[in-house]
């Protein structure tokens, strides 16, 4: 699938795969409409959308590091952390809501460049393993962010964010979607078409050669930590703006429900496979089975076992799948 | 670990000394800092209650970093030892309990059976994830964290987060808290475990195996080396120690919790690094991880006697994972390319 994207031919092939992917999706939403109609109830539906869309938006981040071959497990708690500054930032300016709202977001992006910044700066420059810079970025930002206001939401927007970032739509379809929709062609761009984009593809599948092509290796893994928060940062202003408060808990287990979408859409853990649309396949998954679970009234901790289940049958199958394929 | 250098007469000094802080030496000489800083501030670091905190804690933390520190050389990461403690937990208490309403006059006996199976079972999860990894070369990172959720679901399902008591006092006094030649059980058991582990790493076949496979899979399979059975192994060990610190603990607290062992993951892996076992796989020693258990729980015995706040703690652990890392970068001066 790496070198399939490169050519015209490739591209289709993606599509393929992605049509292959969203199969099982549709399967399971049938089921689940069978048993609960509620589930494809026209407002359900608006409710899958706008779920499916924030974490895919997530996802997306992460999927930029795993195909450079690494992870960012901090990635749920960047969401808190820029989620509490940036509410903080803005209550500085809330006697001009304009300018708050874009104190909010700049302060919010801001934190991602950063925050991706820091991890770069390890794993790429100092050539550390990511799932340990990550792992030790998750912890510093998990103080940080639980007492940055001592565990409390920052509450008291201006109504204005709220009609800026949650309520107003584009066509009918609500800005949420919209925004994570134009980032998701903008991300689709630059890893398909642009020369970083392209470079990230041939680090994660092999560095030497990378190197020995002459890429900046160092720069280009910056380059994606930083992608990957930044954009993290920005679901993190779309979803702070929706919840009206600046949440310390907001990312709770991203990091891991990231990962898992990334993987079942087609995102690999030793790198250089996995697109834009992986991350919507596997977004799109995770959240029709969660939702369809909590419509069912399956238990919550019964539902954790089943993703878990359905995780490792996954990647079961789509070993099993690839096997064969091989062998034909 | 790091290749013998050349030692010119002139340098054999400074080179020694490299050697010793890349060996470990570090970690020793930071453990030996933060004790007389502390001891300094905090006088009561040096009562014989907290001595012994710590050295339950660091007993405690060393189990369950060996089992993780076997994976790490194999290439791996076993982030399923923090339900798998919480599981043995329940394990051990339901089972107990259950025995003991049925035969109450033979205490030992169910001790025996409930331990027995919590152990079984931890090794056999690890065993599951083992073949997981081997068998279908699937990602150890999302197997086992695939198998966490299913083990915590599992667990939560069962005991719906409400503690489960009813064990002897023979299990909660006779192992919890009791002591053996004049130092806790706990930590008894502790150093068996380290000693055993430096045993098999040094003096057993499969010992050198867990390293050759770590070191190069395909070059192991290739001399006869039975790899798979190598993985699974490594895997099923870690999920036995992580069993063991499961009941320890529960011993200790005198009930079975499913929340117990949160942070154990993180804990034995960053234990692991300090140690200077390699994120790369095939290097790694017994001796040097229980160095790093014995640093991050001095580190926390110490903020934790300064009254720094819980939260904090965290902040600390992270810094101090990062901080190893690049200190060992420095040494080795290692560089993949560039």
């Amino acid at each position: 699938m790496a070198e399939a994207v490169i050519t015209r031919q490739g591209l289709r092939w993606t599509h393929i795969d992605f049509l292959q992917r969203i199969l099982p999706t549709l399967l399971m939403f049938a089921g689940f409409a069978f048993y609960e109609p509620a589930v494809a109830s026209t407002s359900n539906l608006w409710n899958i959308a706008l779920q499916t869309s924030y974490l895919a938006l997530f996802t997306l981040g992460q999927v930029v590091v795993l195909l450079t071959a690494g992870l960012d497990l901090s990635i749920g708690l960047t969401v808190s952390y820029a989620s509490v500054v940036s509410a903080l930032a803005m209550m500085q300016f809330s006697d001009e809501p304009g300018l708050a709202v874009l104190v909010f977001i700049a302060t919010s992006v801001g934190v991602g460049v950063l925050i991706g910044g820091f991890n770069g700066f390890f794993v790429a420059v100092l050539d550390i393993n990511p799932f340990v810079v990550t792992l030790a970025s998750f912890n510093i930002l998990l103080a940080l962010s639980s007492t940055i206001t001592d565990g409390f939401p920052v509450s008291g927007f201006p109504p204005l964010l709220g009609s800026a970032l949650v309520n107003s739509a584009v066509a009918g379809i609500p800005i949420p979607i919209v925004i994570i929709g134009v980032l998701f062609a903008a991300t689709a761009v630059l890893l398909n078409r642009s020369v970083f984009g392209r470079s990230l593809y041939l680090i994660g599948s092999n560095r030497r050669m990378a190197f020995a092509a002459g890429i900046n290796v160092r720069l280009h893994l910056l380059g994606a930590y930083i992608l990957c928060s930044s954009l993290a940062a920005v679901g993190a202003a779309l979803l702070t703006a929706r919840a009206g408060s600046g949440e310390p808990n907001i990312g709770g287990s991203l990091a891991l429900e990231t990962i898992a979408a990334a993987v079942i859409g087609g995102a690999r853990l030793r790198g250089g496979e996995g697109g834009v649309l992986s991350a919507l396949a596997g977004a799109l998954f995770v959240t029709v089975l969660s939702n369809g679970m909590n419509l069912a009234r399956i238990d919550g901790y019964v539902q954790q076992l089943c993703i878990g289940a359905i995780i490792v049958l996954s990647l079961i199958a789509d070993r099993l799948s690839h096997r064969t394929s091989r062998t034909s | 670990m790091s290749l013998a250098e050349p030692s010119l007469p002139r340098r054999a000094f400074t080179t020694r000394l490299n050697g010793f802080l890349a060996n470990g030496g570090i970690v020793l000489l930071l453990i030996l800092l933060i004790a007389v800083v502390t001891a300094i501030i905090q006088p009561r670091f040096l009562n014989q209650q907290n001595i012994l905190n710590v050295l339950r804690n660091t007993a405690i933390l060393s189990i369950i970093s060996m089992g993780q520190m076997l994976v790490m050389i194999v290439g791996g990461f076993d982030l399923s030892v923090g339900v798998i403690v919480a599981f043995a937990s329940i394990e051990t208490a339901l089972v107990m309990s259950a025995l003991l309403q049925w035969m109450p006059e033979m205490q030992f006996l169910a001790v025996v059976l409930a331990v027995a199976i919590a152990l079984a079972s931890g090794a056999a999860i690890g065993m599951v994830n083992g073949v997981l990894v081997a068998r279908l070369s699937l990602s150890p990172f999302m197997v086992t964290l695939a198998m966490s959720s299913v083990i915590a679901g599992a667990t939560f399902y069962v005991t719906k987060g409400i503690p489960v008591y009813g064990m002897p006092e023979f299990f909660t006094h006779g192992v919890g808290r009791s002591f053996l030649l004049g130092v806790p059980t706990v930590v008894v058991v502790g150093l068996l475990v380290v000693l055993t582990t430096i045993a098999v790493q040094r003096l057993t076949r499969f010992g050198r195996h867990v390293y050759a496979v770590g070191s190069n899979p395909v070059a192991s399979r290739q001399s006869g080396i039975p790899v798979d059975a190598v993985l699974v192994a490594t895997y099923a060990i870690s999920g036995l120690t992580a069993a063991i610190t499961g009941i320890l603990l529960t011993a200790r607290i005198g009930s079975g919790q499913s929340t117990l062992g949160g942070t154990f993951v993180l804990e034995s892996i960053a234990a692991a690094v300090v140690g200077g076992v390699s994120l790369l796989g095939g290097s790694g020693r017994a001796e040097r991880v229980l160095l790093g258990a014995l640093f991050l729980s001095l580190v926390s015995n110490s903020m934790n006697l300064m009254r720094i706040d819980s939260k904090f703690q965290t902040l600390v652990l992270g810094a101090v994972l990062l901080a190893a890392l690049c200190f060992e970068l420095l040494l080795r001066g290692r560089r993949k390319y560039g």
